[in-house]
């Protein structure tokens, strides 16, 4: 009877595992097909592979400008978003004050409000300062959408931190500088990796603020993708195989991560 | 002039003021234990001489050097936290390191000190391991151990010994004690267990409410305590305190003039058991524990006022049986009615 219960619990999970993962699945085939067998009804599973697209796609936009602008902005962001949280998540997990929840429930909030309705302002800003298509802008801008996300991951993690072990510190003589790089930083390397990670990826992955802020000079691989579904139609083989060329790097970089993303995105959850 | 000295130390939590302008002076090399019952501000009071809370009021004086707003780093004192606080990453060497350091020694001084504490404390075999791989006994060592090499100019310990099974904590107090006579260090503890205040300080203060209301040394405590808490705070089973009207006639004879709604302490080793009319109070046994080289009983006077009485040799009284209290009159402590000394036992004096 366990036995059954076993298999059918298995076969479900690799079930939903399989639903999930059809689309990137459908992606990566379809990168690989011509132009005529994408949108053949009914949809082909065997044929034979090209790479076709890959070169249209090279030839016809630099992927290589992108995938860089990609990787300055989120590492860029990443960097700058850790050294603005990393002492503010600090002095809220150490320092409490009786506003301290209100004000990480204040910082998440600013999450809850739609992209979209601070566009203008964030828009006209840019103009005026000359933001616009600049990986600055864009690296700014995806700081700041991640910092409640990374402030409220490193304070979850700092928390953990007995506050005895910083006051021991202190009475051992170790000033502000010397309690983090000796004692926050090495108790908190998980943490902060894991959040450094997370960012990174949600910065890779980011397209709302990257399609409308920058186009050919700063804009990273989210602007490559959408470049295919283009007013001339869609070229869904190129567009997939644009796509897979976008994501390939953070989903190499995923796996090989796979262990600390998991625990980042599930902070607080389990004590 | 003293070693460490406090004035008038205020320290406020919001409206809440938790420490109520205290005065001390330590002479150097003395062992003070701060006692108390939890929440009398013993904590927060070593944690201001420490400078893990700032002081909101007062002075504190360290060897000549006002040091009232210095930060933790620069007060040359060392902690012992109950908790032990361990650098979890760190090996027990690494630990103990790690103060001298920070403060740029010379590597070769380092390892001779560490290794001089390590053997003191009977950890060398220990010195590579981390916290993790050892007992609680060895983390308290290694804590100790770390404030240790650092031949601070006070050792402050903060109840050091909870955390420690009951065998383990009477070994490790007599141990810091032996280490404070060899050391000679000035020491501040604290504690809420009174034996280990009796045992191990020169000098013991009892707080109450973030206010001192007594210092003195441990016997001196237990024969002269200034007012009812004291008396009946040190000393185990605590001080009989019964009110001055039970007595009738026979209090007039202690005390003149009685103090209105004040009461008499006796310790318990100074109520026996006797037959009926030799004593001052009749009362019935409630239960007696037999602890083998004394007995306690527990009995009740008509008034409802529970007495203890200890003695040293076999009771033969049981739960229910109607005795005579009979109280050592050169042992009485009078108290007024509100709660201060107005006679301590003549006894003492002998």
């Amino acid at each position: 009877m366990d036995k059954t219960l076993l298999w059918v619990r298995t076969g479900a999970a690799w079930l939903v595992a399989l639903l999930i993962f059809f689309p990137i699945l459908w992606l990566g085939m379809t990168a690989f097909k011509t132009e005529l067998q994408a949108i053949s009804v009914p949809p082909k599973f065997f044929f034979t592979p090209t790479l076709e697209n890959f070169i249209e796609v090279q030839s016809r936009s630099d992927y290589l400008l992108y995938a860089k602008n990609s990787l300055i902005t989120s590492v860029a962001s990443t960097l700058l978003g850790l050294l603005i949280a990393a002492p503010a998540a600090y002095s809220m997990a150490f320092f409490q004050t009786r506003r301290t929840k209100d004000l990480l429930v204040w910082m998440l909030s600013t999450k809850m409000m739609p992209a979209v309705g601070v566009l203008i302002p964030v828009y006209v800003v840019y103009q005026q300062f000359q933001l616009l298509d600049t990986r600055l802008g864009l690296t700014i801008i995806f700081t700041m959408s991640n910092l409640p996300i990374m402030v409220w991951m490193l304070y979850s993690y700092f928390k953990d931190i007995p506050r005895e072990i910083l006051e021991a510190a202190r009475m051992d003589g170790a000033t502000l500088y010397d309690e983090f790089r000796h004692v926050i930083l090495p108790l908190g390397i998980g943490g902060l990796a894991s959040t450094a990670l997370l960012c990174l990826v949600l910065s890779w992955n980011e397209s709302f603020w990257s399609l409308n802020l920058s186009s050919a000079k700063a804009g990273t691989l989210a602007t490559l993708i959408a470049s295919y579904s283009s007013p001339e139609g869609l070229f869904w083989a190129k567009l997939s195989a644009a796509s897979l060329m976008a994501i390939a790097p953070i989903i190499v970089f995923g796996w090989f991560c796979q262990k600390q993303l998991v625990q980042g995105l599930t902070f607080g959850a389990v004590k | 002039m003293s070693f460490l000295q406090l004035k008038n130390i205020e320290k406020f939590f919001g409206d809440h003021r938790a420490i109520k302008g205290v005065d001390l002076s330590i002479e150097k090399g003395e062992f003070i234990v701060f006692v108390g019952p939890s929440g009398c501000g013993k904590s927060t009071l070593l944690r201001l001489i420490a400078g893990l809370e700032t002081i909101d009021g007062g002075n504190l004086l360290l060897d000549g050097k006002d040091i009232t707003h210095a930060p933790s780093s620069k007060r040359d004192l060392a902690m012992v936290f109950q908790s032990y606080a361990l650098y979890p990453h760190m090996t027990v060497a690494e630990n103990m390191s790690f103060a001298l350091k920070l403060a740029g020694e010379d590597k070769k001084v380092i390892k001779e000190k560490v290794e001089h504490a390590a053997e003191i404390l009977n950890l060398t075999r220990y010195l590579e391991r981390t916290p993790k791989a050892l007992s609680g006994g060895q983390r308290q060592r290694v804590a100790i151990g770390r404030a240790i090499v650092r031949a601070p100019k006070v050792f402050l310990f903060d109840e050091p010994l909870s955390n420690l099974d009951a065998a383990l904590r009477v070994q490790t107090r007599v141990e810091i004690a032996k280490l404070h006579r060899e050391l000679g260090a000035t020491t501040i503890y604290v504690t809420h267990d009174q034996v280990e205040a009796m045992t191990m300080a020169d000098r013991v203060v009892v707080l109450r409410d973030g206010a001192i209301e007594q210092v003195g040394r441990p016997l001196e405590l237990y024969d002269r305590p200034q007012n009812r808490f004291v008396a009946q705070f040190i000393g185990m089973p605590q001080m009989n305190m019964l009110p001055i009207g039970e007595f009738g006639s026979y209090a007039e004879s202690l005390v003149r003039p009685l103090p209105v709604g004040g009461h008499i302490g006796v310790r318990p080793e100074h109520v026996t058991i006797t037959n009926a009319g030799e004593g001052q109070l009749l009362a019935t046994v409630d239960f007696v524990e037999s602890l083998g080289a004394e007995s306690l009983v527990y009995a009740t006077t008509p008034h409802g006022v529970q007495v203890v009485s200890k003695q040293s040799v076999r009771s033969s009284v049981r739960a229910g049986d109607t005795v005579s209290l009979k109280f050592e009159q050169d042992w009485l402590h009078v108290f007024d009615a509100d709660g201060q000394v107005v006679s301590n036992a003549k006894g003492v004096a002998k």
